[in-house]
C-alpha cells in the first residue's frame, strides 16, 4: 500500500513557518536521495488555503503541505489528504499529544497529516501593573472579571483586555476549555452545534465584560492593540504559547513587565486549559512519494535538531511529548522577568480537551462569527446572537457541500 | 504566398468591384492584418482571462455539489437556478447590496462635484502651479489601493491617526466606517476622474470662450452654462465607471477589516463572494458574480439612458 520509491526521489512543500528552510536544508543534507523543495507561502488563511484549494482542482498539488488542525477537516472533505498510516510504524502516534494526534486521525479512520505544533493557552499579565493596582492574578474567570472592574474603576483608560473579534479560533479555544461541541461525526452525518450550552456561557460571560465597557473593542494584532499593550492599558492577554513572540516583538518596550500564569477556569481548583492554533504536515492526495514524504514530515516534527530549529527560527511549541523536555524549552525567559513560562504551557497542553473536533466548513463558521462579534461590539447586537448566526450559517454552508448535517 | 502574382488573381478572385482583389488592393490587406497583428495581444488576453473565466463562472453557477458520507468526494450536478435562488433570498447579500446602493448615492456625486470643481479649476484663466496642482491631484490614484487604504487605516485609528484624534468620530465603528471608506475613495479616484473631466476641458475650442467674453460672460458663467454642458460626455463617462466601483467595492473593506470590528465577511457584493469561495462555495460565489456583474450593467445602462434624456430635454 506504502512502498518505498527506488532511486533519487524529490518532494515540493508549503509552509509558512519562519526560517523553516534551516530544518529542510538540514533534511536534505542527511537524505540526499529524498530531496525536498521549500516553497514559502503567505499564511493559510492569507490566501496559501485558497490556493492549495485550487492546486487541488487542476491536480498540480505539492507533495506536502502545512495546513492547521482547524482547516484539516476542510482539505479532507476536498479529498486533498493522503491517508499515510500505512507509511509509519503503527505506534507512531503515541509521542505526541492527545489532542494533536486526534486531529489528524479523525476517529482512528486513518493518519491525515502529522501534527507540528500546537498552541496550549495560558494567560500573558502585567506583573508590574497588576502590583500598582493591587490586584491578585484571577485563578477563575469569575476572578478575571472582578479584576477587570477593579482596574477599570481605579483608571477608566485601563481595561483587562480586549475582545478579539476575528480571532475567533480564540473563542473556539475558549469554548472547548469549557467543554463545548461544535461538530461531531455520527456516521455518514455531521452533528453541528455551535451555540451549545457551554459555548453560550463564554458568549454570556464576555457580553457582560463588553457591556459594562470592561474590555476593549479593538482588533488583536493591530496597531491600535500594540499601543494599547505598550501604553499600559491593557493588563492581559490570554493566548497560546507561540503568543510570547508575539509580545516580545510587537512591544518590545514592556520586556521583563510580563508574567504569565495559567489561563482562568470556570471552577475553582480545575486545570482545564485549551488550544488555540497548531499546524500538522500533510501529505497530499497527488504525492507519487507517499511513503518517502510521511517519513519527512515525521522526521520534520519529531527529529530533536529539527524542532530545535522551529521552535529557534519559526516560536513552534512542538508537539510531542518529548519535544517538551528538549534544553531550548526549559530556560528562562527574559522578556517574562525570567520567568520558566514554557513550564506553564506544557500543563496547558496536558489539559487541553482532546475531544473537540472541527467542522470542515469552518472557514465559513469563523466568518461568521466575527460578522456576529462584530456587530456585537458596535452594540447592534449580542455574542449569543453571534452564536446562533453561526450555527445557521455552518448548517447553510454544509448544505451548500452537499454534507448530511444536523443541528444538534 | 506573393502579392505580386498577377495572373492567379486575375481570373476569378475579384473583389466586389470586379477588379483583381489579390494584386490590387495589397494596402488594404497590410492594413487588415495591421488591424489583427495590433488587436490581438488584447484580444488574445481579454479572452483567456476575462471571456473564458466569465463563461466558466456562468456554467458553473448552475451546478450544485453532491456526495455521500461525512468527507465523501463531491460530484458536480445540474442543479438549474437553485444558486441563484439561494443568491436572491440571501439576507447578507440583500443587506451588502443595500449597503453599497446608499454608499453610491452619496459617494459618486460628492467625488464627482469634487472632480468637477478641481477640473474647472485647474481649467479657469487665473489658476497658477497648474502642473503641479494637476499632479498633486492626481497623485493618490497613482498609489496602490491597498496601500492607500492602510496609510488611511493608520489615519482613522484612535492613538496613532491625528484625523482620529482632530474629530471626535469614531471612523472604524458601526456607524462611520461606510463613510471612511468612502472617503478613501473619494481621495483616490477624486483626481482620476478630474484628469478626464479637465483633458476634455482642455480640447475645447478657445474660440467659444473668446465669444462668450465678448458677450459679457463672466469666470462663473462661462463655467457653468458653456464648459460643463461642452464636457457632459466625460461627466456621465466617469459617472459610469464610479457606478461599476462602487458596486465591486473590495479592497478598501477588505483593508480596513483588520483594523475595524465593524466590517463583516460579507460587507459588500464582492465580499461576500470571496468569503464563499473561500470555503469553496464555487459554484455559489459564481451565481453571486454573475448577479453582479448583471446588476452593474443594468445600472449602468439606466444610468446611462437617463443621462441621454437629461441631454436631450
Amino acid at each position: 500500500m506504502c512502498e518505498p520509491s527506488t532511486g533519487a526521489v524529490k518532494l515540493s512543500f508549503w509552509s509558512w513557518v519562519p526560517g523553516i528552510d534551516d530544518a529542510v536544508d538540514l533534511w536534505n543534507a542527511q537524505h540526499p536521495k529524498v530531496l525536498v523543495e521549500l516553497n514559502t507561502v503567505p499564511g493559510g488563511n492569507q490566501g496559501t488555503y485558497q490556493n492549495l484549494s485550487n492546486a487541488l482542482k487542476a491536480g498540480n498539488e505539492p507533495d506536502l503541505a502545512q495546513i492547521e488542525y482547524d482547516t484539516l477537516p476542510s482539505f479532507r472533505l476536498q479529498q486533498g489528504l493522503r491517508d499515510i498510516s500505512h507509511c509509519l510504524k503503527t505506534d507512531t502516534g503515541d509521542q505526541f499529544f492527545d489532542f494533536a494526534w486526534k486531529q489528524v486521525t479523525f476517529g482512528n479512520t486513518g493518519v491525515y497529516a502529522i501534527p507540528q505544533d500546537t498552541g496550549p493557552m495560558a494567560m500573558f499579565y502585567r506583573k508590574d501593573l497588576f502590583e500598582k493596582y493591587g490586584v491578585e492574578v484571577p485563578k477563575t474567570w469569575a476572578q478575571f472579571a472582578a479584576v477587570a472592574e477593579a482596574v477599570h474603576k481605579q483608571d477608566p483608560t485601563v481595561q483587562i483586555t480586549h475582545f478579539p473579534q476575528r480571532d475567533t479560533g480564540w473563542f473556539a479555544g475558549l469554548a472547548s476549555q469549557n467543554g463545548a461541541r461544535w461538530a461531531q461525526i455520527d456516521g455518514d452525518k455531521w452533528l453541528v452545534n455551535i451555540d451549545d450550552a457551554p459555548t453560550e456561557e463564554v458568549a454570556k460571560y464576555w457580553q457582560n465584560l463588553i457591556d459594562r465597557g470592561l474590555v476593549a473593542n479593538m482588533q488583536g494584532f493591530s496597531q491600535q492593540w500594540n499601543k494599547a499593550l505598550a501604553d499600559g492599558k491593557l493588563l492581559t492577554w490570554v493566548s497560546a504559547v507561540w503568543g510570547n513572540a508575539t509580545l516580545a516583538s510587537n512591544v518590545p518596550t514592556t520586556s521583563g513587565k510580563w508574567a504569565l500564569a495559567p489561563m482562568p477556569t470556570w471552577k475553582d481548583g480545575e486545570h482545564t486549559a485549551a488550544n488555540w492554533g497548531g499546524s500538522s504536515t500533510a501529505v497530499l492526495r497527488g504525492s507519487d512519494h507517499p511513503y518517502e514524504a510521511a517519513q519527512f514530515a515525521l522526521w520534520l516534527n519529531t527529529d530533536p535538531d529539527s524542532l530545535k530549529l522551529l521552535n529557534q527560527n519559526g516560536g513552534l511549541y512542538p508537539a510531542t511529548r518529548a519535544g517538551l523536555d528538549l534544553p531550548f524549552l526549559k530556560q528562562p525567559s527574559q522578556f517574562y522577568g525570567g520567568q520558566h513560562i514554557f513550564d506553564v504551557f506544557a500543563q496547558a497542553a496536558d489539559n487541553v480537551d482532546p475531544d473537540f473536533i472541527w467542522s470542515p466548513t469552518m472557514t465559513q463558521t469563523y466568518a461568521s462569527l466575527a460578522d456576529g462579534f462584530g456587530a456585537a461590539l458596535g452594540g447592534d447586537s449580542t455574542l449569543s446572537e453571534a452564536l446562533v448566526g453561526a450555527q445557521e450559517d455552518t448548517i447553510t454552508a454544509m448544505r451548500l457541500q452537499a454534507l448530511e448535517v444536523e443541528p444538534k | 504566398m506573393s502579392l505580386d502574382t498577377t495572373e492567379s488573381g486575375s481570373n476569378h478572385a475579384s473583389g466586389p468591384s470586379g477588379r483583381p482583389a489579390r494584386s490590387e488592393n495589397p494596402s488594404r490587406r497590410a492594413e487588415r492584418r495591421a488591424i489583427v497583428g495590433l488587436l490581438s495581444p488584447f484580444a488574445i488576453l481579454f479572452l483567456l482571462f476575462y471571456i473564458v473565466p466569465i463563461c466558466y463562472a456562468f456554467v458553473r453557477s448552475f451546478f450544485v455539489t453532491t456526495r455521500k458520507g461525512a468527507f465523501g468526494p463531491a460530484e458536480d450536478a445540474w442543479g438549474g437556478l437553485s444558486n441563484y435562488g439561494q443568491a436572491l433570498k440571501d439576507p447578507a447579500l440583500i443587506a451588502s447590496v443595500g449597503r453599497v446602493l446608499l454608499f453610491g448615492f452619496i459617494q459618486v456625486p460628492a467625488m464627482l462635484v469634487i472632480a468637477l470643481t478641481f477640473a474647472l479649476l485647474l481649467d479657469s484663466r487665473t489658476a497658477r502651479f497648474k502642473r503641479f496642482f494637476r499632479l498633486t491631484y492626481f497623485v493618490p490614484y497613482a498609489v496602490p489601493v491597498v496601500i492607500g487604504a492602510i496609510v488611511w487605516g493608520f489615519l482613522f485609528t484612535p492613538g496613532l491617526g491625528p484625523v482620529a484624534d482632530l474629530i471626535p468620530i469614531d471612523f472604524l465603528g458601526n456607524t462611520w466606517v461606510l463613510w471612511s471608506i468612502a472617503i478613501i475613495v473619494t481621495w483616490t479616484y477624486a483626481g482620476y476622474n478630474m484628469l478626464i473631466m479637465y483633458s476634455n476641458l482642455q480640447a475645447i475650442d478657445q474660440d467659444i470662450y473668446e465669444a462668450a467674453r465678448i458677450d459679457g460672460a463672466n469666470a462663473w458663467q462661462t463655467a457653468l452654462r458653456i464648459k460643463i454642458p461642452l464636457i457632459r460626455d466625460s461627466v456621465i463617462l466617469t459617472g459610469v465607471f464610479s457606478i461599476i466601483g462602487t458596486l465591486q467595492l473590495f479592497a478598501e473593506p477588505q483593508v480596513l477589516r483588520s483594523i475595524s470590528t465593524s466590517i463583516s465577511s460579507t460587507y459588500t457584493p464582492n465580499l461576500l463572494a470571496f468569503t464563499a469561495a473561500s470555503g469553496n462555495a464555487y459554484n455559489y460565489a459564481a451565481a453571486v458574480s454573475f448577479l453582479l456583474a448583471m446588476a452593474t450593467a443594468v445600472l449602468s445602462f439606466v444610468f446611462l439612458r437617463l443621462t441621454q434624456r437629461w441631454e436631450n430635454s
